[in-house]
């Protein structure tokens, strides 16, 4: 593929082919648990009910502004007047911190909810929206595979064929994450509004024909046909089963007014109904601060910590907070220097949370050095797939190989 | 028509079909003067919110001007769709969708007003069919995409290389053309490119870097207009529009010949427009059975689509409109990201089928939108049979399966339902709207 040469002509790349948890040399002791020598407590059956809720950070969040080295004396150095003051800091630990508007977010952090993995990203870095979130959906750095992470963990993990909401998106438009070559994944807005065919009641009597609307035996041959009268038919299912399947669902639970808020009710609502939904897509953003940085990512991340503690409240007081994993994650972090306009460039790594009652909370591998840069960029200490690969094993309860290419090691992360 | 406009009126489809078909591309690409169409909508001034934090202004008056923006928002939208509906010039808005997917800019944040993105779309139009090197070096000009890809902020002492960046990557070249280096010494050659008190475009030279660049191979003092020039003698280029065309108008995944064809087509008329697309409308790609609906309909296509079927006018595209738009996934003036739509298969999925599906509903339950008296004369019979072929080829061109046809027959005829098995006074209104929006959520529907 052409598209290879760009990323092998990009200039002073120092990885090689660094994989899966091992670290950067010469770390210095900026370091959160060790995790390289931590062993494989084997794969443990979990139960089947266990659901995994994604957050997609969408824009490229930046990952210095969000978990913040406050003890590294470079952060202030590059970010004059982007940096967060070390007294304005959540501290987690004695090196980082959470950026000041996630006052609930940390308050989970104390509760051992949250794992903070530091410095996950990928060899050959890409700086573009577009082939990073495809290359973190796909999972697939190397190549351009048709089908998504989770599409080929839903491909093999052997879900019921007729159940519909094996995995559900969040969102208008469904994310390369969920390319399957086996299962349509729907997609819904958290209002379930518009999930549905409100044509009948209107169109009186028109119910009966509803066949003529996945008939693909058409008189012409389109390569969309037989998705088109695939996907209605199990639109026309679906649309009728879900609202029913979730509707004895009663929370108090306040989540915020924002679409993340709902899109999380919604999450909440589907895991607490037992429908046998695994994965959950939701998206927040957009992260992209090229310009004026400060208020876009504050507001964004007040708006992720409130929204993710209120999912946690509702899920807890219906017992589920144990059942239910979250992990965020983002294209790509941003460049260490801010800009002349009160932004920050796309970069390379950020951390990565993973959330819920079933994680071992903390601050997980190396922060990476702000002495060593690539172009401008942090590098990666942990690589995507091995955070994959750990949900995939210790969550999801499958074999990563197949799903991820390459051997990565999962990361003893979850409560066998 | 579907493909090069979006779709017809049942007049202009009978006025098309009386043509040759070198007529009727002549008569898409020689485009009438459109000048007699609103060139935008009436816009309420809307300043950019960290200019009015600035501005010392309260809340109450920053939340009037955010409705302003969405006033504005609904306006423009509102403005263009009815274009789309009313022009004589179906091919001039098509180009305009295509640049705006393409070159795109987003209402929203950046400082980017109203009068901007107008502006923007109005280059679009301008350059429908234009020289694509020309547009480039326009939209390197343009102030909603110097804010949108903030190379305003771009300066010899802080390069901002989101600009160089996307020109290459989503603009021109395509990724693996061009190297993380080339991205930087471009970047360098579009600082000083930037907005003067009026946000109207300045050159800069205190801010412009002119120190040797040296950028896909050649080195000397460029400028961003040396750099678009430089990119233009790229083949990649001509290769990257050629298929962007392809799968806009023709199919996914055009065959890596044909991709030449028309890429030579492109060099040949130094990325003129109007002589490649006459070539490619009239080719035997263009109508041939694989490229036989094979396109997904946008959004778009099928709201204008949909109103020109009922031969409705601009003023009755209104709100509700627009927010089915939205989940089907595609806001005029908002594309999601830099990249704009992807288009083909991600456009169906369930929530967005069900919705184009609720959205023919409910045109068809509305007597203002669909008037039944119209059909049924157009058919000139209340027998099924006949009210089916009529609805058939209005909203399908004939494109139905014998079952479906048996059932839509059925349907007319009150198989089903306690009505009367006869089409007459008492249950035509209901049974036309009901059949009408049955053919219009078939699967060939929602195909060009």
């Amino acid at each position: 593929m052409k598209a290879k040469t760009a990323m092998q002509t990009r200039a002073s790349f120092l990885l090689g082919s660094v994989s899966g948890l091992t670290v950067v040399a010469k770390n210095g002791d900026f370091f959160g648990r060790a995790l390289a020598q931590a062993p494989l407590s084997g794969l443990t059956g979990p139960a089947d009910d266990r659901v995994l809720v994604l957050i997609n950070l969408q824009g490229g969040n930046d990952g210095l502004n969000c978990v913040v080295p406050y003890s590294m004396p470079q952060y202030y150095r590059y970010r004059p007047t982007l940096g967060v003051a070390q007294n304005d800091v959540l501290r987690l630990n004695e090196q980082v911190g959470l950026n000041p508007n996630m006052k609930s977010f940390k308050a989970m952090f104390d509760k051992g909810q949250v794992a903070v993995i530091q410095g996950v990203g990928y060899p050959k870095p890409d700086h573009s929206h577009f082939r990073s979130q495809e290359i973190w959906q796909t999972a697939d750095p190397d190549g351009y595979s048709a089908t998504g992470w989770i599409g080929r963990y839903l491909d093999v993990a052997n879900l019921p064929k007729e159940n519909l909401f094996n995995a559900v998106a969040v969102s208008p438009v469904l994310p390369e994450l969920f390319g399957s070559r086996t299962v349509d994944v729907p997609a819904v807005d958290g209002n379930l509004r518009g999930y549905g065919l409100n044509s009948d009641r209107r169109a009186g009597g028109a119910a009966a024909f509803r066949s003529m609307l996945s008939d693909s035996a058409q008189p012409f041959s389109s390569p969309y046909l037989g998705k088109v009268a695939e996907i209605e038919t199990n639109a026309q299912r679906g649309s009728e089963e879900l609202p029913k399947l979730v509707a004895g669902y009663q929370t108090d639970a306040q989540y915020p007014a924002t679409i993340l808020g709902r899109s999380l009710a919604l999450a909440a609502q589907m895991a607490g109904s037992q429908i046998g939904t695994r994965v959950i897509y939701v998206a927040h953003g957009s992260f992209d601060t090229h310009t004026n940085q400060k208020a876009t990512q504050n507001r964004l991340l007040e708006q992720f910590s409130d929204a993710v503690a209120a999912f946690y409240s509702d899920l807890a007081a219906h017992g589920n907070d144990k059942r239910v994993l979250t992990m965020t994650f983002s294209e790509f972090g941003r460049r260490v220097a801010e800009n002349a306009s009160g932004g920050t460039d796309h970069g390379e790594a950020a951390p990565v949370f993973l959330i819920g009652g079933g994680v071992k909370g903390g601050v997980y591998a190396n922060h990476p050095s702000l002495d060593d840069l690539d172009n401008g960029d942090i590098k990666y200490t942990t690589d995507f797939r091995s955070v994959y690969a750990t949900v995939i094993e210790r969550w999801l309860g499958r074999p990563s190989q197949g799903i991820i290419a390459g051997n990565f090691p999962s990361l003893p992360i979850i409560a066998a | 028509m579907r493909r090069a406009g979006f779709g017809g009126s049942p007049a202009e489809v009978a006025a098309f079909a009386a043509l040759s078909m070198d007529a009727a591309v002549d008569r898409l690409i020689h485009f009438p003067d459109t000048a007699q169409l609103e060139a935008g909508p009436q816009l309420t001034e809307d300043t950019p919110r960290k200019e009015l934090r600035a501005m010392g202004l309260t809340t109450e008056q920053i939340k009037a001007l955010g409705r302003a923006h969405f006033e504005n928002a609904v306006a423009l939208m509102e403005w263009w769709l009815g274009r789309m509906i009313a022009t004589p010039a179906p091919l001039q808005e098509k180009m305009t969708l295509f640049w705006h997917g393409h070159f795109t800019s987003a209402y929203e944040g950046k400082g980017i007003t109203a009068q901007d993105i107008l502006t923007q779309n109005q280059l679009f139009r301008s350059f429908a069919l234009g020289n694509i090197r020309k547009l480039t070096l326009a939209v390197s000009h343009d102030p909603a995409m110097l804010k949108y890809l903030d190379n305003r902020a771009n300066r010899a002492q802080h390069p901002n290389e989101n600009y160089a960046r996307e020109l290459m990557e989503l603009y021109t070249l395509g990724i693996g053309n061009y190297t993380e280096q080339d991205v930087r010494e471009s970047a360098r050659a579009f600082t000083g490119y930037t907005l003067d008190a009026d946000a109207q475009f300045v050159f800069n030279g205190r801010q412009h870097d002119d120190g040797a660049k040296t950028f896909l191979g050649q080195t000397g003092n460029f400028t961003g207009d040396d750099i678009v020039n430089i990119i233009f003698r790229q083949p990649a280029a001509s290769q990257f529009f050629a298929k962007k065309l392809l799968e806009f108008y023709v199919y996914s995944e055009p065959e890596p010949q044909l991709v030449d064809l028309v890429a030579e087509q492109l060099k040949k008329n130094n990325f003129e427009l109007m002589p490649v697309m006459s070539v490619l409308l009239r080719s035997n790609v263009f109508h041939s059975d694989r490229a036989y609906r094979a396109l997904v309909k946008s959004p778009t296509e099928f709201v204008v689509g949909s109103y020109k079927l009922f031969s409705l006018p601009p003023a009755a595209v209104e709100q509700p409109v627009l927010g089915a738009m939205t989940r089907m996934g595609q806001r005029l003036f908002f594309p999601p990201n830099v990249k704009g739509w992807d288009g083909g298969a991600s456009w169906i999925n369930s929530g967005t089928l069900l919705t184009r599906e609720n959205l023919a509903s409910a045109l068809c339950a509305n007597p203002q939108m669909m008037q039944t008296a119209t059909w049924l004369t157009q058919a000139g019979s209340l027998e099924p049979k006949t009210l089916s072929e009529h609805i058939v080829a209005q909203v399908l061109q004939g494109d139905i399966s014998p079952a479906s046809r048996a059932q839509l027959d059925a349907y007319l005829s009150g198989a089903g339902t306690a009505a009367l098995a006869m089409l007459s006074g008492e249950n035509f209104e209901e049974r036309i709207r009901g059949a009408v929006y049955l053919a219009m959520a078939t699967p060939a529907y929602q195909l060009a």
